[in-house]
C-alpha cells in the first residue's frame, strides 16, 4: 500500500479473544488478526454490522483494551514498548466520541468542568482561568452557549451531550479522533446536526478520523478510505467511494444491497 | 448499484371502501389526562402498504399502541376509529381493539427479542395463536401442518425442525420472523408492524422488510409500517404519514418525497438523510431540537424549526385532514398541499 | 441556607415533613442538650426522687431525684454522638474497602467480598458481649463492637456501587484522557456513590442507635448513671410503678429519633434516586 513513510496508526495481524463467561452477555467482539493502516490526516471508516469487532476495534486503537496477538504501532512506534509518560502522552494524542451521549459524561461534574477535565490532564501550562476560557471556546465551537456550561449533562438533549463529548475529546488537540458509532443513537435531525458539526471539524481541524459506522451513506460521504467488516475479519478495504459502489467482496455487496 | 424500485401498490381504487378510517383521534396519557397525540385523520385502503414516519417522541408508537388497545396508560381522547365497515365502540374501546387484533389485525412490534415467550416451543406459540384466532375448528395434527407450514412462508428454513425450538435458538431476524408468523396465524387484513426491524443489521432489515411485502402482494394484506427510517419508507411504501411532536402534518406519496415540493417537515426530514444519490452538499440539517408529542402548543409543532415559518404558523390551529383525504398537508402556508 | 431550602421541597406527605422537622431538631438538641439542660443530670437528690413532671422538672425526677429532662438533653448528644462516631468510622472503613476492592477486581476483590460475607456472619449481639468481656461492659465497648460488626455493610453496599459506576461509559471516556485513579476515586466515584451512601447512613441512624440502646439496656454499653437514654430505661424499669415518666421520656425519644430518621431516610432514598432524576 502506497501510504505516507510513517502512518499514524498500523494495526497488523491484530487478534483479540474474549473468555466466555456463563450467562454474563459480552457486548464486545473477538478479532481474527486484522490488518489496519491508518495515514496522518486521513479520514478513515470501519463499517460493519453489529458483531462484526468494529467497536473492538476502537477500543484497541484507543488503548482502552488489549490485544492477544499482532503488533499495534503508533506513529511508528510499538504501543508495547511505550512507558508509563508514553502511555500517558498517547492520550493526548489519540482521543475518542462514543455512542451513547448519555452515559458518556460524569453526571455529577458540570459540562465546563469535564471540558476542563481534559485540559487540567494535558495542558499543564494552562492556569484555571486559562483553562475556562479555553473550555468556554470549545463549548462555543461545537455549538453549545458558554452561559450554558454551569449545567450538568441532565439538562442537555441527546445531541447536544454528543456534542459536549466532542468539545471534551477535541480539547486535548488530538492528532488521531475515533469516532465510535457517534450518530446512531441520535434522532435523525440531530445526526445531521452532529455529522455537519464532524465536516466541519474535519475541514478546520488538522484532524485524522477513524469513522466507526453500521451507516454505508455516512460512510461514503465523509471517509476517504473504508475498511469493511464482518466477523471479526476486515473482509475489503480501499477508498471508500470505489469499494461503497463496486465491491469486490461478496459480502460487501450484500450489505449494499441492503442497504436503504 | 441495485436500486430496488418502489415496491408498494398504489392506493386502491376509490369506489372500494378503506380498510381503516382514523377521525380526528387524540391519544392522552392517564397520568394528568396529557394530551399527546391530537387531530390525527387518516384512511388505509385494502391491500394497501402504508407508512407512518415520525423521530422519537412524534408520538408514533404511543398513537398505534393506543389505537390497537395495547398501551395501558393512554387513551383514545377523542375520535373515532373505523376497522372494515365497523366502528369501534368508544366505550370499552380498548378491549374491542384488542379483540380486533386477536382477528383481524396482525401486531408485530419492535423488539423481537422480549415479545416472544422464552421458555415455549416457538410451535407451540403459533398453535396457540391459530387457536385463539379460530377457536379449535380442526384438530391437532392440522393445526400443526397450518403452524409449519406459516414457519416455511416466513422463510424460516426447516420449518419441521423449527416448530420443536425454543426462541433463544433463533437470531434476532429469524425471532422476528417468528413474530410475524404469529402475527399472520391469524390470517389478519391488516399487519401493523411497529419499527420491526430496528434491531437489527441493515441485510436482516432489508429480508424482513421484503418478506412483510411479499406478503402484502401475495395474499392482498394490508400493512401500516412504522419507522423512524423515512428513506426505508421511501423505497417500500406507497403513501407516508408524517407526525411531528404529536401532530399529523403530512399524507405523502412516497414517490412524491424528494422529487416535488412537499410538506416544509417532510422535506426537512427528507433532507436529513445520507441516502444513495445524495452528496454531502444534499444534506441539511434541522436547527434546534425536536419537539416531543404533548408540548401544548396550539399552532404548527414544527414552526419553532420550520424555514418557512411565519408568525401565523405558531398560534392558527394546525388544519385538520377531516375528509380522511388521501394526500394532505397541514401546512397552513399551502405547503405540500 | 439554600441546603435547607432543597432538602423541603423533598417532603411529599405530612408525616415526612413531620419526620424532617423531628430529625433537624433532635440533631439540634444533640448540638445545644448540654448547653440548655436546667440541671446537672448525675446530680443525686434523694430528697426530691420520684417526682412526677411539674413546672420544676418538666419530665419529673428519677429513682436518685435527677432531673430526667436534662439527662435525656445531655443523652441526646451522648447517644447521638456515638450513634454517628459508629457511622462515621463504618463508612470510612466499609467504603475504602469496597471502593478499593471495585477498582482493583479479579482475585483480591474476590477474596475480600468473601470475607465481608463472613463476617457479616457474626451475630452483633455476641460480638459486643465479647467485647465487654474483654474491655468492661462501657459505652466505648459497644461502640467498639458495633464498628467491628457493621463495616462489611458499607463494604459490600461502596463495592456494588463502585463496580456498577466503573462499568459505564464515562468512566472509559476517563480512562480515554488518561484520568488518574485517585482523581477517578474522587471527581467520579464518590460524587456519583454519594446519594445511595446518604441514604443508607439515615437509615443505619435509627438502626445504630436502637443497637447502642439496646446494648445499654442489657447492660453491655453505657453504664448507669450515665445519660445514654437506652441506660436510662434500664434504670428506670425498676420504677415503672411508681414512677413511669422515667422510663416514658427516654423510651419516647428513641422511638421518635428512630422512626424519623427511617421516614426521612426513605423519602432521601426516593428524593436522591438517579433514575426518577434523568427523565
Amino acid at each position: 500500500m502506497a501510504e505516507t513513510p510513517l502512518p499514524m496508526v498500523e494495526l497488523q495481524g491484530v487478534s483479540k479473544s474474549f473468555a466466555r463467561r456463563l450467562f454474563v452477555q459480552n457486548r464486545s467482539f473477538a478479532l481474527r488478526g486484522i490488518d489496519i493502516t491508518i495515514g496522518r490526516g486521513e479520514v478513515v471508516g470501519i463499517l460493519g454490522e453489529s458483531g462484526s469487532g468494529k467497536s473492538t476495534v476502537a477500543n484497541i486503537v484507543t488503548c482502552l483494551t488489549g490485544y492477544d496477538g499482532g503488533i499495534y504501532r503508533f506513529k511508528g512506534r510499538d504501543i508495547a514498548s511505550f512507558t508509563r509518560r508514553e502511555r500517558f502522552a498517547f492520550k493526548s494524542d489519540v482521543q475518542i466520541v462514543f455512542q451513547d451521549p448519555y452515559g458518556s459524561l460524569n453526571p455529577r461534574a458540570t459540562v465546563r468542568a469535564s471540558v476542563m477535565e481534559s485540559l487540567l490532564l494535558h495542558r499543564r501550562d494552562l492556569d484555571k482561568a486559562g483553562r475556562m476560557e479555553r473550555a468556554d471556546l470549545l463549548l462555543e465551537e461545537v455549538g453549545i452557549p458558554a452561559s450554558a456550561g454551569d449545567r450538568y449533562p441532565h439538562e442537555f438533549s441527546g445531541g447536544q451531550r454528543q456534542r459536549i463529548a466532542i468539545a471534551r475529546a477535541i480539547a486535548v488537540e488530538p492528532e488521531l479522533l475515533v469516532c465510535d458509532e457517534p450518530l446512531s443513537s441520535l434522532d435523525v435531525s440531530i445526526q445531521a446536526q452532529i455529522l455537519e458539526l464532524f465536516v466541519r471539524m474535519i475541514r478546520e481541524r488538522a484532524l485524522t478520523i477513524v469513522f466507526i459506522s453500521h451507516d454505508v451513506n455516512v460512510v461514503r460521504l465523509i471517509c476517504d478510505r473504508v475498511y469493511v467488516m464482518n466477523q471479526g475479519a476486515v473482509v475489503e478495504s480501499g477508498p471508500a467511494r470505489d469499494v461503497l459502489s463496486n465491491p469486490k467482496n461478496e459480502y460487501t455487496a450484500r450489505l449494499l444491497d441492503a442497504v436503504y | 448499484m441495485t436500486e430496488t424500485l418502489s415496491s408498494a401498490a398504489a392506493p386502491s381504487s376509490q369506489s372500494e371502501a378503506p380498510l381503516l378510517e382514523i377521525r380526528d383521534a387524540a391519544v392522552a396519557l392517564k397520568s394528568g389526562n396529557r394530551t399527546m397525540v391530537s387531530g390525527v385523520s387518516l384512511s388505509v385502503m385494502p391491500r394497501e402498504v402504508f407508512g407512518i414516519v415520525g423521530e422519537s417522541g412524534s408520538g408514533k408508537t404511543l398513537l398505534t399502541r393506543t389505537l390497537l388497545g395495547l398501551q395501558d396508560d393512554a387513551y383514545v381522547a377523542a375520535g373515532s376509529v373505523r376497522f372494515d365497515g365497523r366502528d369501534i365502540p368508544a366505550q370499552g374501546y380498548a378491549a374491542s381493539a384488542r379483540k380486533l387484533l386477536g382477528h383481524s389485525i396482525g401486531f408485530v412490534p419492535q423488539d423481537p427479542f422480549s415479545s416472544l415467550n422464552p421458555s415455549m416451543k416457538i410451535g407451540k406459540q403459533i398453535t396457540e395463536a391459530i387457536h385463539l384466532a379460530k377457536g379449535w375448528p380442526m384438530g391437532a395434527e392440522k393445526t400443526r401442518e397450518a403452524a409449519i407450514r406459516l414457519i416455511g412462508e416466513v422463510g424460516i428454513p426447516e420449518p419441521a425442525l423449527a416448530f420443536d425450538q425454543y426462541p433463544d435458538q433463533f437470531s434476532g431476524g429469524m425471532r422476528q420472523r417468528i413474530v410475524f408468523a404469529i402475527a399472520l396465524s391469524q390470517d389478519p387484513k391488516l399487519l401493523v408492524a411497529d419499527e420491526p426491524t430496528t434491531a437489527l443489521d441493515a441485510i436482516t432489515q432489508r429480508r424482513v422488510i421484503e418478506l412483510i411485502l411479499d406478503r402484502s402482494r401475495s395474499h392482498g394484506l394490508a400493512v401500516i409500517l412504522i419507522s423512524h427510517n423515512l428513506e426505508l419508507l421511501r423505497q417500500s411504501v406507497g403513501r407516508i404519514a408524517v407526525l411531528y411532536g404529536g401532530q399529523l402534518h403530512t399524507i405523502v406519496d412516497a414517490g412524491d418525497i424528494g422529487t416535488r415540493t412537499v410538506h416544509p417537515y417532510a422535506e426537512a426530514l427528507f433532507a436529513c438523510i445520507p441516502t444513495r444519490e445524495k452528496e454531502l452538499a444534499d444534506i441539511r440539517s434541522i436547527p434546534g431540537e425536536p419537539v416531543g408529542a404533548g408540548f401544548g402548543l396550539t399552532g404548527c409543532a414544527f414552526s419553532t424549526r420550520c424555514a418557512y415559518a411565519e408568525p401565523v404558523c405558531r398560534s392558527a390551529p394546525l388544519p385538520l385532514n377531516e375528509r380522511l383525504a388521501p394526500r394532505f398537508s397541514a401546512c397552513i402556508l399551502g405547503r405540500g398541499a | 441556607m439554600s441546603v435547607f431550602a432543597k432538602l423541603w421541597s423533598y417532603p411529599k406527605t405530612n408525616i415526612e415533613r413531620v419526620a424532617l422537622v423531628l430529625v433537624l431538631a433532635i440533631i439540634l438538641v444533640a448540638i445545644i442538650g448540654p448547653f440548655i439542660a436546667p440541671f446537672d443530670p448525675l446530680k443525686i437528690a434523694f430528697r426530691s426522687k420520684l417526682q412526677a413532671p411539674s413546672l420544676a422538672h418538666w419530665l419529673g425526677t428519677d429513682g436518685s431525684g435527677r432531673d430526667v429532662l436534662s439527662r435525656l438533653l445531655h443523652g441526646a448528644q451522648l447517644t447521638l454522638s456515638a450513634t454517628m462516631l459508629v457511622l462515621v468510622v463504618v463508612v470510612a472503613i466499609g467504603c475504602a474497602i469496597g471502593i478499593f476492592s471495585a477498582f482493583i477486581g479479579g482475585a483480591i476483590d474476590n477474596m475480600l467480598m468473601r470475607l465481608t460475607d463472613i463476617w457479616l456472619g457474626f451475630p452483633p449481639l455476641i460480638l459486643a458481649l465479647g467485647f465487654a468481656s474483654a474491655l468492661g461492659a462501657s459505652l466505648s465497648a459497644a461502640i467498639w463492637a458495633l464498628i467491628f460488626s457493621w463495616w462489611p455493610n458499607y463494604a459490600r453496599l461502596s463495592r456494588m456501587v463502585t463496580s456498577d459506576i466503573l462499568s459505564q461509559k464515562f468512566i472509559a471516556s476517563a480512562d480515554a484522557l488518561g484520568v488518574p485513579t485517585h482523581r477517578k476515586v474522587f471527581h467520579y466515584v464518590i460524587p456519583n456513590a454519594l446519594d445511595v451512601l446518604v441514604v443508607q447512613v439515615a437509615l443505619d441512624v435509627s438502626a445504630v442507635m436502637l443497637a447502642i440502646s439496646g446494648l445499654s439496656f442489657i447492660g453491655v454499653g453505657a453504664q448507669i448513671p450515665a445519660p445514654e437514654w437506652g441506660a436510662m430505661i434500664a434504670d428506670g424499669r425498676s420504677y415503672v410503678a411508681n414512677g413511669w415518666w422515667i422510663v416514658l421520656a427516654p423510651g419516647l425519644a428513641i422511638f421518635l429519633t428512630a422512626v424519623s430518621f427511617n421516614v426521612v431516610g426513605d423519602m432521601l432514598r426516593r428524593e436522591l434516586d438517579p433514575t426518577s432524576r434523568r427523565r
